[in-house]
């Protein structure tokens, strides 16, 4: 092995191993770390930045470093960055490099890190960190996390500074991980925490919706536990709304985190969407959970995110022949991340760009097949894509027994007060550096505010929520929230 | 093998050669003592000496001297590229009394010790071949006698910016005639619709304005405003130039009262206040236009097509309003061009992450001009557009669409940071307490004056943070935008609420130069910008003869640089025309009378229409005053009847068959054109770009000029692989004689693809004079391609391309379809029209 060498120049050896393209030259302006959510998570331990700039002129003891494992792999840094530098890339090779070598003190190093860190650390190892992609060895990356992180002493401790504020109390609308991951904070920090959850499960998206292949719901369920452990309750089957009004709510606690996330489902807008055969994302995702669902023959899929190559890969661990994801732009737009795409690629999944479905055809009620259009790019639109216009007479049809629509989701936020104002795309609209909603005393966060995004968002989103929340109740508290209007609120606006 | 070349020269030959250490920079791994020892046993060499500096005065004293001493009649100098010294050297030749024509270089600096700096032995080796090519060229050179051109003493700017304007002036005021043609309906370019100027805090249009009315008085000038150059035909003091004027609607009789906008009905978005108000149909572009006339602009207004609305020409007093007036094309002859065409602003709509368009509080460097301008839509008081309120808090963001490799362009656009520092300055001066942050990536404060000013918005309280930021948030209520970066000199994030954000755009090249390109010809950086004839020595002219630049056309400038540079390209245009003529290099080709049989396969190829065949002496003949002399027609002619002047066949054979008299098998023979893909090669050896020592450059004036013959002589002796280089396919500087190479080196293949040859060890490449990255990378692709040849597949190919020996069509009719057979398919095809010559004339090939 040439790398042997102890006092081998990891900048040089990058360069030898990496083409031009991935390391062209960093003029340090911060856009890689400011869009980084595990650096606004973790900012004393992470920072992408500064990492390649150790990388370039560090020696061999950088693969020793905790922070080349907490890359989250979100690809934020890459897309935003005005060289290009692809350092998820850079960071994936040191990895291997590390792994070869048989430093794996940064990778405990970093578990070690994200338990203390970040909420629901094993489940973001899963989903987010991925160390389990340079470490070929399954069992061994299982196995450190369940050391280190599951089983690990503190987790079973009660929280040591319980109730040393007495009296405030904040109801959370939501178990997803923002939710969990404010009730974890507020909970450490000594509130009484409450979460209101409208299913009969706990976990949100990272439940329902990641498939199995990714994450174990056992995993989820300890997690859950350890965040129970801390004192927080969690109320199941109440739907704020239908069960509970939303005015009681606001009687009751001192603040309230809006963190419902984004369900529903956009629908394409064609003929056939009402056949049987016909999924959207979520429910196939959550189905196939339950193993409720079974498919057969050829599926197609429709839409480029993470939801939808998430479908495709569940789509053939639950019986289907042959899956194809149809894109409507290019490759080069599509949003899913890479990693997530290279991986469908390899287990078989066929995609088709630059096409879009025109109408489901169906037979005796079941679906039969799909005719598409070819598309071609034209301008760039408000997201920065090129928008794809249809080819005139470049119809086609595809042949499919099961469709799934996975072309996005929206916040449902009609069960809250008309006081909170919300965004023209139908979100909540918050401030973003406090997600403080119009209205005082209730705060929102996660992809309910957002729109979809990634578990580390969500995270992220919890903890920023839980110091806002905090701040509000220790400095003000309740003096500053105007009481007549709260009643006001729950007289006249709420629940209508 | 150089024996072989000088025994067909009759004269005596006495060869002076030179080798330049230049410092150390050929010295340091190219070992010039071995060189210079080499080439004094060259058969033809009289005389070998190396010197440290040969271009500097002592050292062309020496060459001087020693022609008069040794009686040298060729000299070789052995240095940096020819497109640096070879005037230099001409000169001194010249001085001591022998043709220019008699000299020749070998680049030992950017071809060899630049880009071998670590294989001191193999750049030796090299620069031995390097120079016994050029001794063996310069062994078949002839003296040459150039003719002179007359220049015509007028002028044509194109572009009416500053730049355009003061060049203008320069030369009226010299006392030529110049034409000034300004696209837009008023001269003043963006500098018009700047507010205060840098590092002095000037207002521009009142430094500007004296002299945009100066421009529309000289009496020399003849400005066309409104108006495009569509053709230009010629050459260097003799261009042709058809410039079309678009219709003003309003003639020059118009008394600027205005009546007519109080009534137009169509309101449009005004261009000149960066579309943050509107004006009507009919308009005058700014107040201080020049000239100072109303126009109707023809895209909005209503009346023109369909007689629906006259209600201008109605309320037009003097009635100077015609509808009907039709664009007019006029031709213009001219001696020089200068090319002053300026700039576009970047437009940050497809930063998406800012949010320019989408946030209605997130503006650019020029919008703000506009808005804190006293002439602007809000009478210069500083608002927000959301809710028209003084903002107290503003950011300004630098390097949008500058330094970029995904998001924009790569340079650095040059007067941002100081246009962003003086409008900072510009907001404390009216309105002290509003919070100021400027997020860079670095403060490039570098001329005079630049620092004081820096240090003054410092002074000022205004907030500098290193760190640009990664999105751009909306708060839709309130129109606040918040900003989320990192601060990097600190390592940590900074969060900003601010309630007007300024995106500092970069400049770039305008959208349409590559109109003003195709006509005249010139290049352009990879920036996009037009390219100079020699960066430091040459700054602003080009590679077209009698064509001058000025402003930001060559890149992003101030005011003061544009200005500066106009000046310049006035005084580089004035030296031609007071002159009154001008030398034209003898390159062009000379007909052989006898070989030639009319067959005018030369007049098809000829880019510029230069060659004539008689139909009924069949015989061509070249207008030498047309013909710049790329020499394709010279490739094409199967009957050797062309002999281009200073390239001939015969000294490009004696360069290939020296390149490989040795180790031909380990070679690369490239032939290079010299505006581009030389000028490449020697970009590669001026920025130290390291690639493998196989190649043996030999230059053309044009890739067109590369025959067939070339390429299979040097496949025929051995070679490894053969790189035939030139221009970009529509960047030529001979219009489209590169698609004669480009057929060529088809032809090439088809022909190797017959031989069962590989393909790839003839490379085609189109390698600019800014791509010395890409030249470098074609060599070591092609050292690959030479470490992968067999010894079978190279004496396959010395097999196939061996020259035949003559073939005579014989006079049977079978005779004539047996040697068609042989022949490529254009000869065929000629040789079969030819049936009619006399019989027993013979076809070499």
């Amino acid at each position: 092995m040439v790398y042997q060498n102890q006092i081998l120049n990891l900048g040089k050896t990058l360069k030898n191993v990496l083409d031009f393209d991935k390391l062209k030259f960093c003029f340090e302006c911060g856009i890689c770390t400011a869009s980084c959510p595990v650096a606004e998570l973790i900012p004393e331990n992470y920072n992408p930045r500064t990492l390649l700039h150790n990388l370039l002129s560090g020696s061999v003891d950088m693969l020793k470093s905790a922070e080349l494992w907490l890359c989250a792999w979100c690809n934020r840094c890459h897309n935003h960055c005005p060289q290009k530098i692809n350092l998820p890339e850079i960071f994936q090779t040191l990895r291997k490099f590390a792994v070869e070598h048989g430093y794996f003190e940064g990778f405990y190093k970093a578990l070690s890190i994200i338990r203390e860190k970040i909420p629901l650390p094993a489940s973001s190892c899963y989903v987010c960190f991925h160390p389990e992609r340079v470490i070929g060895d399954r069992k061994l990356v299982n196995k450190a996390i369940k050391d280190i992180i599951l089983d690990y002493e503190d987790n079973k401790q009660k929280p040591k500074s319980i109730f040393e504020i007495p009296g405030k109390k904040v109801a959370i609308i939501g178990s997803g991980p923002t939710g969990l991951s404010a009730a974890q904070d507020l909970a450490k920090k000594g509130y009484f925490v409450t979460v209101f959850e409208e299913s009969s499960f706990c976990g949100g998206m990272l439940r329902n919706c990641i498939p199995e292949y990714r994450l174990s719901k056992k995993i989820v369920d300890c997690e859950i536990k350890h965040i129970e452990d801390l004192g927080v309750k969690i109320k199941k089957n109440l739907a704020i709304g239908e069960n509970l009004k939303i005015g009681k709510l606001f009687q009751d606690y001192d603040a309230v985190l809006v963190a419902t996330g984004a369900h529903v489902e956009k629908t394409l807008g064609v003929k056939g969407e009402e056949l049987k055969g016909v999924f959207y994302a979520l429910d196939f995702l959550e189905k196939s959970n339950l193993k409720k669902i079974e498919v057969h023959g050829r599926v197609l899929v429709v839409g480029g995110g993470d939801v939808a190559i998430d479908c495709a890969r569940t789509a053939l661990r639950v019986g289907a022949k042959e899956v194809s994801v149809l894109y409507r732009r290019s490759k080069d737009e599509m949003p899913a991340n890479i990693w997530e795409v290279n991986e469908a690629r390899e287990e078989g999944v066929n995609f088709e760009f630059l096409v879009a479905p025109t109408r489901i055809i169906g037979e005796n009620g079941n679906v039969v097949g799909v005719e598409c259009v070819q598309n071609e790019l034209s301008e760039v639109d408000d997201s920065g894509r090129r928008y794809p216009v249809a080819v005139q007479g470049s119809e086609f049809e595809l042949k499919a027994n099961f469709v799934v629509i996975a072309v996005g989701q929206f916040p449902s936020i009609d069960f809250l007060p008309k006081t909170v104002d919300v965004t023209k795309d139908h979100r909540v609209a918050v401030n973003p550096f406090t997600l403080e909603t119009t209205t005082a005393c209730v705060f929102a966060g996660g992809d309910v505010a957002s729109g979809p995004a990634t578990l580390m968002e969500a995270l992220l989103a919890g903890k920023q929520a839980a110091v806002t929340i905090d701040c509000y109740l220790q400095s003000s508290g309740l003096d500053s929230f105007d009481k007549i209007s709260a009643k006001k609120l729950e007289s006249e606006d709420c629940d209508k | 093998m150089i024996s072989n070349v000088l025994s067909k020269s009759k004269e005596d030959l006495r060869i002076g050669v030179y080798v330049c250490h230049c410092g150390k920079n050929i010295a340091g791994s190219v070992d010039c003592e071995k060189v210079s020892k080499f080439a004094s046993d060259l058969p033809g060499v009289v005389l070998s000496k190396h010197n440290l500096y040969t271009c500097s005065d002592p050292g062309q004293e020496t060459i001087k001297k020693d022609i008069a001493k040794h009686n040298l009649n060729r000299v070789v100098v052995a240095s940096c590229t020819p497109r640096l010294h070879e005037p230099t050297f001409r000169r001194t030749c010249e001085e001591a009394g022998l043709n220019k024509y008699l000299f020749e270089m070998a680049n030992i600096r950017e071809h060899c010790s630049w880009v071998h700096l670590y294989e001191p032995e193999k750049a030796t080796e090299k620069a031995k071949d390097l120079v016994q090519m050029a001794v063996a060229r310069a062994a078949l050179l002839k003296p040459q006698e150039e003719s002179t051109v007359p220049v015509a003493r007028k002028t044509l700017v194109i572009g009416g910016g500053v730049a355009g304007i003061q060049a203008a002036l320069d030369l009226a005021d010299t006392g030529y005639k110049v034409y000034l043609v300004e696209k837009t309906p008023s001269i003043g370019g963006k500098m018009a619709q700047i507010d205060k100027t840098f590092p002095t805090m000037d207002c521009s249009i009142c430094i500007l304005a004296p002299k945009m009315s100066d421009v529309g008085k000289h009496p020399n000038i003849e400005l066309l405003a409104n108006s495009e150059v569509v053709d230009v035909s010629g050459y260097i003091g003799n261009f042709t130039v058809k410039v079309k004027k678009k219709p003003r609607h309003v003639s020059k009789d118009c008394t600027a009262c205005g009546d007519c906008v109080k009534v137009c009905p169509v309101e449009v978005p005004n261009e000149f206040e960066t579309g943050l108000s509107s004006r009507k149909a009919v308009y005058i572009p700014f107040a201080q236009s020049v000239p100072a006339l109303y126009l109707i602009d023809e895209k909005s207004c209503i009346g023109l097509d369909n007689n629906t609305c006259g209600a201008c020409k109605e309320a037009c007093g003097p009635k100077v309003i015609d509808f009907t007036e039709k664009e007019k094309e006029v031709s213009l002859d001219v001696g020089t061009i200068i090319v002053a065409t300026g700039l576009d602003v970047f437009d940050p709509a497809g930063l998406t992450e800012y949010g320019y368009l989408r946030f209605s509080n997130t503006i650019t460097s020029m919008e703000f001009e506009r808005l804190i301008n006293a002439g602007g839509p809000t009478g210069g008081r500083l608002v927000r557009p959301s809710d028209m309120s003084v903002p107290k808090t503003v950011v300004f963001i630098q390097c949008i669409g500058s330094r970029s490799d995904s998001k924009g362009n790569p340079y650095c656009s040059n007067v941002c940071c100081m246009n962003t520092i003086k409008d900072a300055l510009l907001i404390k001066e009216h309105w002290p307490d509003v919070k100021i942050h400027v997020l860079y990536l670095d403060i490039r404060a570098f001329g005079k004056g630049f620092e004081d000013l820096f240090r003054r918005a410092k002074e000022e309280g205004v907030m500098f943070t290193r760190g640009l930021p990664a999105e751009i948030f909306e708060d839709s209520k309130s129109g606040s935008l918040y900003l989320i970066g990192e601060n990097t000199l600190e390592n940590k994030k900074y969060k900003i609420e601010a309630d007007l954000v300024v995106l500092s755009v970069g400049l770039e090249p305008r959208k349409d130069s590559d109109v003003v390109k195709r006509l005249l010809r010139l290049s352009k950086t990879t920036d996009g910008f037009f390219m100079e004839a020699h960066p430091k020595l040459r700054p602003v002219d080009t590679p077209t003869g009698g064509v001058f630049l000025a402003g930001c056309a060559e890149a992003p400038k101030d005011i003061k640089d544009s200005v500066t540079q106009a000046s310049a390209a006035a005084g580089r245009a004035g030296i031609l025309m007071s002159k009154g003529s001008v030398t034209v290099e003898a390159i062009t080709p000379l007909m052989v009378s006898d070989n030639c049989k009319g067959c005018s396969l030369c007049e098809k190829v000829c880019p510029y229409n230069a060659i004539t065949v008689d139909k009924e002496s069949k015989e061509a003949t070249v207008v030498e005053a047309a013909c710049s002399g790329c020499g394709t027609c010279g490739a094409e002619c199967p009957f050797e009847a062309i002999e281009m002047r200073h390239f001939t066949d015969e000294q490009i054979f004696a360069q290939v068959d020296v390149a490989t008299a040795e180790d031909a098998n380990k070679k690369i023979i490239a032939f290079c054109c010299n505006w581009c893909s030389y000028a490449g090669a020697d970009f590669a050896g001026v920025s130290r770009m390291q690639y493998p020592p196989a190649a043996r450059i030999i230059r053309t004036m044009c890739s067109g000029r590369v025959s067939t013959k070339f390429v299979e002589r040097a496949f025929a002796r051995g070679a490894a692989a053969v790189l035939v280089a030139g221009c970009h396919l529509n960047d030529c500087h001979y219009i489209n004689a590169n698609y004669q190479t480009k057929k060529r080196v088809e032809r090439l293949w088809k022909k190797m693809e017959r031989l069962g040859l590989d393909k790839n060890r003839l490379q085609l490449a189109w390698i600019s004079a800014a791509e010395g990255q890409k030249f470098a990378l074609k060599m070591k692709e092609m050292q690959a391609i030479v470490d992968g040849v067999s010894a079978e597949e190279l004496e396959k190919s010395v097999k196939g391309f061996m020259p035949r020996s003559r073939v005579v069509v014989k006079k049977s009719e079978k005779a004539i379809e047996k040697t068609v057979e042989c022949l490529t398919p254009e000869i065929q095809s000629l040789v079969c029209k030819k049936r009619s010559l006399p019989k027993d004339v013979g076809v070499k090939y």
